[in-house]
Formats: C-alpha cells, sequence, structure tokens
C-alpha cells in the first residue's frame, strides 16, 4: 500500500548521514510502515500488560514464557544431553576398565578352573591307578608320562621313573585300561617306553572267546595289527585282545585293545585292534616290576573286568 | 488543482480540513458512538470515529498522521470500553496508514472509489479486530460474518453520507 519513492508523499525526505546509509535510506523511505509497526507494537504491549490469561497470569508473561521457554527447554535439553553424553562416556569408560580387570580376572579365574579341572582329573586318574595297582599282584610303580620322543611317527615316550626306582629294560608299563608298552631305555631318572603302536613293537596276544594266539604289532598309527591269527578261527569285530604272557615281558591276561576290523587273507587273518589305553593323551601309568615267580603265577588269572 | 480522470487515478492535491471541524468532528463522533446506541439498536454497528479517521486520513494523504489519528482515537474508544486498552488502537492505526496510502495512491474523490475503498477499509478493520481478539483474549464471543456484513454495509453508506458533509468543509493545504 505505501510507495515510499512517490512523490506525493507530502512531507520533506530526512537526509540520512550516518555510517549506514543504505539502513538508514531505507528506514527513511519506508518511515511510515516502520512507524505504523512501532505503534501497533507499542499498543500490543500495553495489551499484554494488561490481559491476564490462564489462571491469571499476565499475558507479556504468557508471551515471555512462550518465547523463552522454548530457548530454555532446548538448553535445558542439551545440558541434560550433554551430561548424559559425559555420564555415559565416563560409565563407559569405567565399564571398558572394569570389563579389562573382569577379563584379567576371567582368564585367571579360567586357568585356575582348568588347573583345578586337571588336578581333579588327575586325582581320578591317580585313585584309578591307585586302585588298579592295589588290584594288581604284581610289583609296581607309579610313573608320570613326562615327555615324548621327538619324531613325527614316534610312539615313544618318557616317564619320570628312571634306574634308581629300579626300573630296568623290558619291564611293562599299564593303565588300568590295558597296557601301554614297554621299557626300552633306562637313564637314572627317567625311561623311555616304546609303546604298543609301534611298528618295531611285538606283543604276544590272544583273543578272548577263542584263545587264539598271535603278535600284535605296532601300525605307526593308533592301530595295531594282531597277526598270525589262522583263518579258521572265528574273530569278530568288538572282540577284547588280552596279553598272553608268551613273550615273557607282557603279564597275561591284560587287555590290549578291542577288534576292530577282520580280513580272511592268505592262511592268516588280517586283524586291525585297537589299543583299550588312550595312547596318545598318556599321562600316568603303572610299571610291572620284576615279576617274582609267585606273582607270575598269580597272572594267570585275567585281570580285566 | 487536481488531476481528473478515472476514480483510480493518482492524485495530486493534498487537502485540509479547518481544525475547528476537525476536533468537533472528532469529539462528535466519539459521543455519537457512545450515545447513539442506547436510542438506536442498529448504531451498536456504526463506527463514527473509523469513518472520520478514515475521511482525514484520506484527504490529508499523510501515513504517519493517519497512524496516529488512528492510534489516538482507537485508544479513547478503548478507553470508552470497559475492555482492555490497545484493540481498537491497533486496528484503526492500521486502517489510518491505509487509508492514508490509499489516498496517496488513488484519487478518491468520486463516490464509488470512496464506497469501495471505505467498504474494504471498514471490512480489514472489522476483521483485523476479531483477529487480534481471537489472538490475544481467552475467551472471546465468537465471530458472526453476518455482523461483520451487516457493520459493512451500515458503515458503508454512514460513510457516504459523512464524507458528503465533510467534503463542504476542505480545503486545498
Amino acid at each position: 500500500m505505501f510507495e515510499p519513492d512517490s512523490p506525493e508523499l507530502g512531507h520533506p525526505r530526512a537526509i540520512w548521514t550516518g555510517k549506514t546509509p543504505r539502513v538508514q535510506a531505507i528506514l527513511s523511505r519506508h518511515r511510515p510502515f516502520f512507524v505504523l509497526l512501532a505503534v501497533l507494537l507499542g499498543q500490543l504491549l500495553l495489551l499484554s500488560f494488561q490481559i491476564t490469561r490462564e489462571r491469571n497470569v499476565s499475558l507479556i508473561r504468557v508471551w515471555a514464557v512462550a518465547v523463552f521457554d522454548p530457548i530454555e527447554r532446548s538448553l535445558h535439553k542439551v545440558v541434560q544431553a550433554t551430561s548424559t553424553a559425559w555420564r555415559t562416556y565416563g560409565g563407559l569408560w569405567e565399564a571398558q576398565q572394569e570389563n579389562q580387570q573382569l577379563r584379567l580376572e576371567l582368564v585367571a579365574d579360567r586357568a585356575q578352573i582348568r588347573q583345578l579341572s586337571e588336578q581333579a582329573a588327575e586325582a581320578r586318574s591317580l585313585r584309578a591307578l591307585l586302585d588298579f595297582k592295589n588290584r594288581l599282584p604284581l610289583k609296581t610303580t607309579a610313573a608320570e608320562v613326562i615327555a615324548t620322543s621327538p619324531g613325527e611317527a614316534s610312539s615313544a615316550v618318557f616317564i619320570d621313573k628312571g634306574s634308581t626306582s629300579g626300573l630296568v629294560t623290558d619291564l611293562p608299563v599299564l593303565t588300568p585300561e590295558g597296557i601301554v608298552g614297554k621299557i626300552i631305555a633306562v637313564f637314572p631318572y627317567t625311561a623311555q617306553v616304546l609303546l604298543i603302536t609301534d611298528p618295531s613293537s611285538g606283543v604276544g596276544c590272544m583273543l578272548e572267546r577263542s584263545r587264539a594266539q598271535g603278535v600284535l604289532k605296532g601300525t605307526g598309527q593308533n592301530l595295531c595289527q594282531l597277526h598270525y591269527i589262522l583263518n579258521d578261527e572265528t574273530v569278530s569285530v568288538g572282540e577284547t585282545v588280552l596279553t598272553s604272557g608268551l613273550d615273557q615281558i607282557y603279564p597275561k591276561g591284560f587287555p590290549v585293545g578291542t577288534v576292530v576290523q577282520v580280513k580272511e587273507d592268505n592262511t592268516y587273518k588280517s586283524i586291525v585292534v585297537k589299543p583299550v589305553a588312550t595312547l596318545d593323551r598318556l599321562e600316568s601309568t603303572l610299571v610291572v616290576l620284576k615279576p617274582t615267580s609267585r606273582e607270575q603265577q598269580a597272572l594267570s588269572f585275567p585281570l580285566h573286568r | 488543482m487536481r488531476a481528473t480522470g478515472s476514480s483510480f487515478q493518482r492524485p495530486t492535491d493534498v487537502f485540509r480540513v479547518n481544525p475547528t471541524v476537525f476536533w468537533v468532528t472528532l469529539l462528535l463522533a466519539l459521543v455519537l458512538q457512545k450515545v447513539l446506541p442506547l436510542k438506536i439498536s442498529l448504531a451498536r454497528f456504526f463506527d463514527f470515529p473509523l469513518l472520520a479517521m478514515i475521511y482525514f486520513a484520506l484527504v490529508r494523504r499523510d501515513e504517519i498522521f493517519g497512524i496516529f489519528l488512528g492510534a489516538g482515537l482507537g485508544l479513547l474508544q478503548d478507553a470508552f470500553s470497559h475492555g482492555n486498552i490497545g484493540f481498537f488502537g491497533m486496528s484503526k492505526a492500521l486502517i489510518g496508514y491505509l487509508a492514508a496510502s490509499a489516498g496517496i495512491k488513488l484519487d478518491l474523490e468520486r463516490i464509488m472509489g470512496r464506497l469501495v475503498t471505505a467498504g474494504i477499509l471498514v471490512f480489514i478493520h472489522d476483521l483485523f479486530l476479531q483477529v487480534i481478539k481471537h489472538a490475544l483474549l481467552e475467551s472471546v464471543p465468537p465471530f458472526k460474518p453476518l455482523n461483520l456484513l451487516i457493520s459493512l454495509m451500515v458503515n458503508v453508506a454512514l460513510g457516504l453520507i459523512l464524507f458528503q458533509i465533510l467534503d463542504r468543509f476542505k480545503q486545498p493545504a
């Protein structure tokens, strides 16, 4: 509605000489409009002081609150968010520290548990070994496996007893499950045991049911082969193989393994036997000391259950 | 003195009204506004101060003058009312500005031009008043478009008469 440049305005145009001539020119050109705004605003403020709303609160206060409330809310939210973020950060940092500490404790605890489990397992193993030793009518000595012989195909281990404990070569080594092998080398405090799975090993054996006798030889793996069992013999898978005592090393009647495969071959059967002793995880063993003649007689009874 | 042509041609003349007539008119407008509705029920739709203000702003063609005249009359009207002071002041200040602007831009010496302009300004006045009341007050009587229409028609008719009377007292500035 207003045309600032109109020559018909009828009032002299003010000459502005301020530092912001553009702003001043605009103000001067639109002076009536700004006067109107000022008058309206003045009266609006006047009204706002008079009018009361919302439980007798003056309108100016309502407006002031309406204007400042969002700012205050925003500020409050920012402060709250910052505070929360800081607390969260602090909490995370503490949690991270705690987590690290707990991880360390967990590792230690797990190690302890593992150690205790191992000790428990070892205790069980030793108890079984002790029971076995007590049942055995032979003089034995317990020995711990402390090392294996180097070499990929090696089937020999070292035990923690040697000549000082009365060990000599060719003594049989047993576990409660069955025979392990024989001592092939003796040192003052250690001895080397050749496992029955070694190809150079030979054990006089017999089948539990048919009592047919043969020789068990290692294959270099976890299995053995029972030789010299005639094709006429009846051998079934799962049958137990016992020591025959004919090799003059292993006492008679000790479990050696179970038949896992039977094939007929030229004259003799091809029988694969799986040792009953867990040879790949040996820990505790019993070394049978040189049996006396009376002990040798007692071994005529089968020992396995 | 004045360019002739259509009613909406840009005017060149500025008029003044005798100061006595000016002040008497304003005084009468305010007094009539107060007393007439007691006698004539239709007079509650009259807005003498508004019509007087429109007339003086139109002929004076000075927006600042129109603003302060409107604000002053409106504030007096507010003061006479039992409501809050400022509603009429605001609306009449706006109308004073618009009337003066219209006076600057348009030649409103012809009757149709005046009628249309007065009608538009009355409408804007009433509408603006309703808007600010609804915006600011908590409890306002409901807006009635029929009242707005009656006010528009009555005041336009009244303005037609008033402007003719006041024209007799105007003189070039």
